[in-house]
């Protein structure tokens, strides 16, 4: 059943330092991660585990309310994190604002570039953008020897993904124009006989750009330093789901380590006497689990069975991890 | 500097602008021309949902604002006024 045990991965890979668990909504990767980190902080490592998700639960799972309080302790080696994106849009804002003020001298900023300023905060992907930018700062801040994430939901990584490829593309298409009008502004001013040009802030802001998103994409896609594993359960709809997902990660380059299994139904309870809907939600499981063997062949590292309550606060914690790790 | 030499140098200096004149300045209002054009279509690409015209997540966008805010109105103006060349035949 288990091909890899989850604990060898970390033994074999020590380099693999990004770690994240990926799957379907409601499948327990905020629970992973929590349980994840606490294994690794009891062996000694110092680990941070953040949440990338607007509708983050770490401050549930760990009964401590950590939103927007930067990294906070919860025990020796375990600092856990929940990015208030908010704010951050909140904190950005101003500092455009106060940008326009000392660039141009006004006291007021003009109602056209104030209501572009409110509007573009206003945008669905801007939560998600602010996140992805302090991720950025979070990882290149260092300090830890392990960086966990809490991902969001399925769709949600892989718009995540594909946003640093389009963002790529798209600076890169951008840089180009920029260059080019430089061209033209150096011809213009050859012609007149001027001397040197002024650096381009712009050009200069967007080479700065491209280094952020790069510095994200390349985390998310190096085979050497990062480890992503999928959650997923015993039915039929997140099996599929699941490889689907699996491939379209693939094409991003993010390199697969393994899948757990998550919520198996406790094998004791087979040849006891229970009730009809059990004995078929056990047929059901058995079935698909053989599904997942065929399916994820080689490549399952856990399987981690229904815990009798839901897992927050530090004792469920513990007890999971023992239940991935062994 | 004599009197003889500034003569001699506001002559040159004549000469110079009127060869600028006749062989370099069209090339040079040109070069500024599709620069101007070049700038209103890389505001176009940054800044597009200004005009209803969302090309992108406005995260990075928002950090190029201030330095086209002299440019925004009359981007603004070219682009709701420029016509295609169809809307001549009809």
């Amino acid at each position: 059943m288990i091909d890899i045990p989850l604990a060898d991965i970390f033994e074999k890979y020590p380099d693999r330092r990004y770690i994240m668990f990926g799957g379907k909504g409601g499948l327990g990767k905020t629970t992973f991660s929590a349980a994840t980190a606490y294994y690794l902080a009891k062996k000694g490592k110092k680990v941070l585990v953040f949440s990338v998700d607007p509708q983050a639960s770490l401050t549930d799972i760990f009964e401590r309310d950590i939103f927007g309080k930067g990294p906070t302790e919860i025990i020796p080696n375990l600092y856990a994190q929940e990015i208030d994106a908010d704010r951050r849009v909140k904190e950005y804002q101003e500092e455009i604002r106060q940008k326009i003020f000392d660039m141009y001298g006004m006291n007021k900023i003009p109602e056209e570039i104030e209501s572009y300023i409110q509007a573009a905060a206003a945008e669905p992907a801007m939560e998600e953008s602010a996140i992805f930018d302090e991720v950025v700062d979070i990882v290149v801040k260092g300090g830890y020897d392990y960086y966990i994430y809490d991902l969001v939901p399925l769709g949600h990584a892989l718009y995540y993904l594909s946003m640093a490829s389009v963002y790529d593309a798209w600076i890169d298409k951008i840089t180009g124009l920029r260059e080019q009008m430089r061209e033209y502004d150096q011809v213009a001013a050859v012609m007149r006989r001027e001397k040197e040009l002024d650096e381009d802030a712009i050009l200069k802001e967007l080479l700065y750009i491209k280094e952020r998103i790069h510095k994200s994409s390349s985390i998310l896609t190096d085979k050497e330093k990062t480890a992503f594993f999928f959650v997923l359960t015993a039915e039929e709809m997140i099996i599929k789901d699941t490889l689907k997902a699996a491939e379209l990660f693939a094409k991003f380059d993010v390199p697969l380590s393994g899948y757990i299994i998550n919520r198996v139904l406790p094998s004791d309870l087979k040849g006891k006497n229970i009730p009809e809907y059990l004995k078929n939600r056990l047929a059901m499981e058995e079935h698909y689990l053989r599904v997942i063997d065929t399916t994820f062949d080689k490549q399952i590292l856990a399987s981690v069975p229904e815990m009798e309550r839901d897992v927050t606060g530090l004792a469920m914690i513990e007890k999971m991890a023992k239940a991935m790790f062994g | 500097m004599t009197e003889e030499e500034k003569k001699k140098r506001g002559f040159f200096q004549a000469i110079k602008e009127f060869v600028y004149g006749m062989a370099a300045h069209d090339s040079y209002r040109f070069a500024m021309k599709t620069r101007a054009s070049m700038e209103h279509l890389f505001i176009l690409i940054t800044m597009g949902d200004m005009l209803g015209v969302p090309i992108l997540p406005p995260y990075y966008s928002l950090r190029l604002l201030p330095y086209v805010v002299p440019q925004i109105s009359t981007w603004k103006r070219r682009m709701l006024r420029e016509k295609d060349f169809t809307d001549g035949l009809a």
